[in-house]
């Protein structure tokens, strides 16, 4: 028992506590994870067409050209309105600033108190990392915590 | 699916996962993935649209979506799902000559709206565009349905985000419409997170993910209790991964068979408070930190920002669209809270097609064919005179 005192004693001494930001910050980019479409890279990346290849691809390269000549290439339409989500934003703030307007049809805070889980195993939480801020319910799931998220994510 | 007959309208409800495309005349509408799909097998092609049927393997597939958020970002995916859409291989639709219901997101931003009408006009050449929002045409619907009814709300959750929309004599109340920031693509993305933390490295199986939320998910009626259960571990269920060469499709186990213990080659995932906490969030987006309100909350709270005299009819008329809507126990959930949060003498009353995703469709369909679709739409003659402005006038007024 005083052994895994004086080992927790040793590990306070070095603890590094993060910050209010930077657990902002870490829950903020774990949100905008979930909003990404693929996790993983483009298993195409590596791929190299030849002239050869593509040509194998169009079916009807004379209809192609004969199309080509009315309708506009997709090359067109991606840089005429390249714009991204915040680019689409920030000219929106501009265009339309009063209400409604995206910005204001978001729906407000709630007045329900939040509920906690433990992050490892999803259950109600009562506990608080102390370095890291993420909830945990039980010795178990803060040691496997430790061992695999905390300060493990950080920015 | 579709019947032959053509008819001279053309309905699209554009959602950023899926494309509800059919003639006004078919009874229901094609549903077509609106995503451009690479997989790791097949490195000679890519997949456009409802391709992806015609892929044998279907794991670790990458998605390039035309929408962001829920609002058109990357036209030239969404060009060439368009175009194959539109083409030989899949509707032949003859576009120049016919007239297009075409739904956009809410609170639309300008410069999409512009290209919008560039493609509608100058490059698929339509003869008379309508365009409008899905919960415009779910109130169309619903209005057919229930003529007796004065005020609908229509609850919209889809893939980016869920809106609540209210909706006075067939019109939107545009300053007490609200969007939560939670969409199928959000729960599933958080799914396969906690499954890749808990149990098994799912992160690159968007497909397979998705398909498990679809078959294992539900929503609690009593969250507090089911979460107790589920304490005891006694309720989880096995859900079978797909291989791809024996199974396409996971599937869960019964709660006799599920056991833990895969068989011969399986490869399962447990499924216990996942079932539930995951669609929880719709109801407490505070669950992983949205710091807004869930649906029922902001149903009231959209409610009381409308007229007094228009609030009994709402609460007594709540439409839910949408793919989530056909999550198992929505509709009584939502209806147990709203009763809850709604004054006493209100009545209450949900409810959920019997196909909440192509709905809206439905509503376009039947549109199409109402006289009014005339003086609502913009014609091409219109366009090449006045540009966007023409469209400005008739649809955003």
């Amino acid at each position: 028992m005083s052994g895994a005192g004086s080992k927790r004693a040793v590990r306070d001494v070095n603890r590094r506590v993060m910050d209010q930001a930077t657990r902002q910050r870490r829950a903020r980019k774990a949100l905008e994870s979930l909003e990404q479409d693929n996790f993983h890279d483009d298993p195409h990346a590596d791929l190299v067409m030849s002239k050869k290849a593509l040509s194998l691809f169009q079916d009807h390269p004379e209809e192609e050209r004969k199309a080509k000549r009315k309708s506009r290439t997709t090359e067109y339409y991606k840089q005429r309105f390249r714009k991204n989500f915040p680019q689409l934003l920030e000219e929106d703030a501009v265009q339309n600033p009063n209400p409604p307007n995206y910005l204001s049809a978001q729906t407000l805070n709630s007045l329900q108190p939040a509920r906690h889980f433990c992050a490892v195993c999803g259950f109600s939480s009562k506990y608080v990392c102390v370095v890291c801020g993420t909830r945990y319910c039980s010795r178990r799931c803060q040691e496997t915590h430790e061992e695999t998220r905390c300060l493990k994510w950080t920015a | 699916m579709p019947v032959a007959s053509v008819s001279s309208t053309f309905v699209l409800d554009n959602g950023a996962c899926s494309l509800k495309a059919g003639y006004s005349s078919w009874s229901s509408p094609n549903v077509i993935p609106n995503s451009i799909t690479k997989a790791k097998s097949e490195k000679r092609r890519i997949f456009i649209g409802n391709q992806i049927d015609e892929c044998r393997d279907l794991s670790s597939l990458y998605f390039m979506l035309p929408f962001q958020k829920g609002y058109l970002t990357n036209w030239d995916y969404q060009k060439q799902i368009w175009d194959y859409m539109y083409g030989k291989q899949c509707l032949n639709v003859d576009t120049p000559s016919k007239n297009l219901v075409f739904t956009e997101p809410y609170f639309n931003f300008l410069s999409i709206q512009e290209g919008l009408s560039e493609l509608f006009f100058e490059e698929y050449r339509f003869k008379n565009v309508f365009r409008t929002h899905p919960g415009d045409l779910t109130c169309y619907k619903n209005k057919m349905e229930h003529p007796e009814e004065p005020c609908c709300l229509v609850v919209d959750s889809g893939y980016s985000f869920t809106h609540i929309v209210p909706y006075v004599d067939g019109k939107r109340v545009r300053n007490a419409t609200k969007r939560i920031d939670v969409g199928g693509k959000l729960l599933t993305n958080h799914l396969k997170e906690i499954i890749s933390y808990r149990q098994l490295h799912v992160m690159d199986e968007t497909y397979v993910m998705n398909a498990c939320r679809e078959d294992c998910c539900y929503v609690s009626l009593d969250f507090e209790r089911d979460l107790t259960k589920a304490e005891s571990r006694t309720e989880s269920r096995d859900y079978v991964l797909p291989d791809f060469t024996n199974l396409r499709r996971g599937f869960m186990k019964s709660p006799e068979a599920s056991n833990g213990r895969p068989e011969d080659s399986e490869q399962i995932i447990r499924m216990n408070n996942e079932r539930f906490a995951v669609p929880e969030i719709l109801f407490h987006p505070s669950d992983i930190g949205i710091q807004q309100m869930g649906i029922p909350e902001t149903i009231a709270h959209v409610i009381s920002e409308c007229p007094e005299e228009t609030q009994r009819w709402l609460y007594q008329n709540i439409v839910l669209t949408g793919g989530l809507a056909k999550m198992p126990g929505f509709r009584e959930r939502i209806l147990k809270d709203v009763r809850e949060l709604a004054p006493n003498e209100f009545k209450v009353i949900v409810r959920l097609p019997e196909d909440p995703i192509s709905y809206a469709w439905q509503g376009g369909a039947a549109l199409a064919d109402d006289p009014i679709f005339r003086e609502l739409s913009v014609s091409k003659l219109d366009y090449q005179e006045r540009g966007h402005q023409a469209c400005v006038d008739k649809y955003y007024l």
